[in-house]
């Protein structure tokens, strides 16, 4: 432990401990699902810094989406965001889910993720590298400590918007709201 | 009963148990050629786990829990641990029915999660806790008919008396039986059917998230640490060191001494877990029940005989 | 001894195959014999449909299906060891009316290949049990993998009418 951040751990335990206990959830889409492995096993080795493969949504809190998005995927996807417990932060891989990448005029891959949900950081390339992802780590450690990985609060203020959006895609959904949705916002839209 | 024994022995289940998971992981990624976690990162783990938001399935989802991580604080406190115990009423028979308290918690929360990979956990979970009590009990009243006594703290004096109960011919035999049985008490595998994470989605634990998860942490933290120490307790004398340490009896730093000698002692057994972890592909549930009643059985079966023919 | 392809070309009329790949032998074929070539095929010994594929000649106006047959074994005890392995049937159907004979009766495995046909293609297949959808869960006006399915445009209008969380904040004011 680096002694510089004695103090910090004392101030807020809580964000130290989710920056260096990354437990998390993959979606395996797409092709960034390759790049995992060797990121997780002994040539990158990502349990160094605490990030460790997990096998349920429910113990995790970093949702990484490795890849394109399909229209039918999206569905899964949005149900594991909102079964995760709160602090959650998500990273998205590659160019496909920033603006569809080399699917952007495919029948059935949607174009930009964080319409639907937060995305708290992108991974460009195609594919990112397991040093990118590791960068990427790095740089998400410097938003928690900067509180810009507000990702799973903004879901909640504008739960809203991001359920009609959900809706829109997908006219009526199997699942109730996680947050109570007023009906007078909606009409209004 | 001594107070100071009664809220010390617990903490110190709790953080040797964090720590040993915590070597555990280190010590598999050493074996794979990785650099591994920090030592201390089950602690970052627990503390990430209880600033999380948890989702609860309902009452006997928090209850279940609760139960099974003081049902096992409970058995730490009939453990000599070391010199320090502290509760010395309790004998090996209710230390095995006390035993069952933790894997039943657990059970309760995982059934009224009712997801489906829990449910086949649970089942995994208890069959093979039938799998593995019956050589136990066998072994244990091998022990128990050799000391001529069923209280634990009695067994860890005679063994300071007498020399170390597995290096006594009659007792080798189970102790080799307990040794078998012994990854199978800890969840290490080839006996990990119950938390297999790449086959039923970690099992009784798929819904436990937040401070659920950090409960569990520390529940399977607790049953590590109680699994071992009941090996070293029967079988390796407990703190003693061969007797050397009985003319210095008395003093509060002998005692502080044997806590450690006792906790170094667990240290190796760990070891040795561990390696057997790192090499061995997982069972499955019918192989595990066939191995367990067969070969461990057999043994702890011979021992109590030629235990019961001396005595 | 007598070749498949002399024994197939006086077998069956206006066939045109062409056997110059090493491996695989190409018949070009009327939609007519095509059922009648596959059950021929199979009792010679090639029993194993590994794939049933499509092409839009949206220029012809034409689907091309493509059947493709293997051998494993006994395929050398009928033609002797030299003959090819691998046979690929082409057949080219109308575009306008899309409709076709199912395989199914020769090849139980050609069930999911031609369900995925109607579903990206629009082809129907008479006889099949089942032609519901396989994979797709949207509604398309046009079937997705026809030529004239203006992809980029139903991107812009689906997904790209779709508009950001600050969008949907700034409409809200």
């Amino acid at each position: 432990m680096d002694r510089n951040q004695i103090s910090k751990w004392l101030k807020n335990p809580g964000k130290m401990a989710h920056k260096y206990s990354f437990h998390v959830v993959y979606f395996c889409t797409g092709c960034g699902i390759i790049e995992i492995p060797p990121s997780i096993t002994t040539r990158w080795d990502a349990e160094r810094f605490g990030i460790i493969p997990v096998a349920t949504p429910r113990q995790a809190n970093l949702f990484l989406i490795t890849g394109y998005v399909s229209t039918k995927t999206l569905k899964a996807i949005i149900r594991t965001y909102e079964q995760m417990p709160e602090p959650k932060y998500t990273v998205a891989f590659g160019s496909c889910p920033i603006n569809g990448g080399m699917y952007y005029d495919s029948y059935n891959t949607i174009t930009s993720l964080d319409k639907y949900i937060p995305v708290d950081g992108y991974i460009a390339g195609c594919m990112p590298r397991p040093e990118a992802v590791f960068i990427g780590v790095t740089h998400l450690w410097k938003l928690i400590d900067m509180d810009k990985a507000d990702g799973y609060k903004r879901y909640r203020e504008d739960y809203v918007h991001y359920r009609a959006n959900q809706e829109q895609l997908y006219g009526q959904m199997d699942w109730p709201p996680l947050f109570p949705v007023e009906k007078k916002e909606q009409a209004n839209l | 009963m001594n107070i100071v024994a009664l809220i010390v022995s617990p903490l110190i289940a709790l953080i040797t148990g964090l720590f040993f998971l915590g070597l555990s992981r280190k010590i598999s990624a050493r074996i794979h050629w990785r650099y591994g976690p920090p030592v201390y990162q089950p602690f970052i783990d627990v503390m990430r786990a209880f600033s999380q938001k948890s989702i609860t399935h309902g009452n006997f989802f928090d209850f279940g829990i609760i139960l099974s991580l003081t049902g096992t604080i409970v058995l730490v406190l009939f453990l000599p641990i070391g010199g320090l115990w502290a509760l010395n009423t309790g004998g090996l028979i209710m230390f095995l029915y006390l035993m069952l308290l933790g894997p039943f918690g657990i059970a309760l929360s995982g059934a009224a999660a009712a997801n489906p990979n829990s449910s086949i956990g649970i089942s995994r979970n208890f069959l093979l806790a039938l799998a593995y009590e019956v050589p136990l009990l066998l072994i244990l009243l091998a022990v128990m008919t050799d000391y001529n006594t069923i209280s634990l703290v009695e067994i860890v004096e005679k063994q300071a008396a007498t020399g170390m109960a597995i290096s006594s011919w009659r007792l080798v035999i189970p102790g080799i039986a307990y040794f078998l049985i012994l990854p199978a008490i800890l969840g290490l595998r080839p006996f990990e059917i119950t938390g297999a994470v790449q086959e039923i989605a970690s099992g009784p634990i798929a819904e436990f998230g937040g401070k659920h998860m950090a409960f569990y942490t520390l529940q399977h933290a607790l049953q590590t640490f109680v699994g071992i120490a009941l090996f070293v307790d029967i079988f390796l004398g407990g703190g003693t060191l061969f007797g050397l340490l009985n003319s210095l009896a008395g003093t509060v730093w002998v005692d502080i001494l044997e806590i450690f000698i006792f906790l170094l002692k667990m240290v190796l057994v760990l070891f040795i877990g561990l390696f057997v972890n790192a090499v061995y592909p997982r069972f499955r549930i019918e192989q595990a029940m066939q191995y367990l009643w067969k070969w461990p059985t057999l043994i702890a079966f011979v021992g109590l005989v030629i235990v019961a023919i001396i005595n | 001894m007598v070749s498949l392809k002399e024994k197939l070309l006086s077998d069956f009329e206006g066939l045109k195959i062409d056997d110059r790949e090493a491996d695989r032998l190409f018949i070009d074929t009327q939609k007519e014999a095509v059922l009648s070539l596959l059950s021929y095929l199979k009792k010679a010994g090639y029993n194993h449909l590994a794939m049933v594929s499509c092409t839009d000649w949206i220029d012809e106006g034409k689907f091309e299906l493509v059947y493709i047959v293997n051998a494993y074994l006994s395929g050398d005890q009928v033609f002797g060891k030299k003959e090819k392995k691998c046979i690929v049937i082409r057949t080219k159907i109308s575009r306008q009316s899309a409709r076709f004979m199912t395989v199914m009766e020769i090849f139980e495995n050609a069930e999911p290949y031609e369900r995925e046909m109607h579903e990206m293609f629009g082809i129907d297949f008479e006889g099949h049990p089942r032609l519901t959808p396989l994979m797709l869960e949207r509604d398309y006006k046009i079937p997705p993998f026809r030529k004239d399915f203006d992809t980029l445009n139903y991107v812009n209008n689906t997904f790209g009418k779709i508009p950001s969380i600050e969008q949907r904040k700034e409409g809200l004011k």
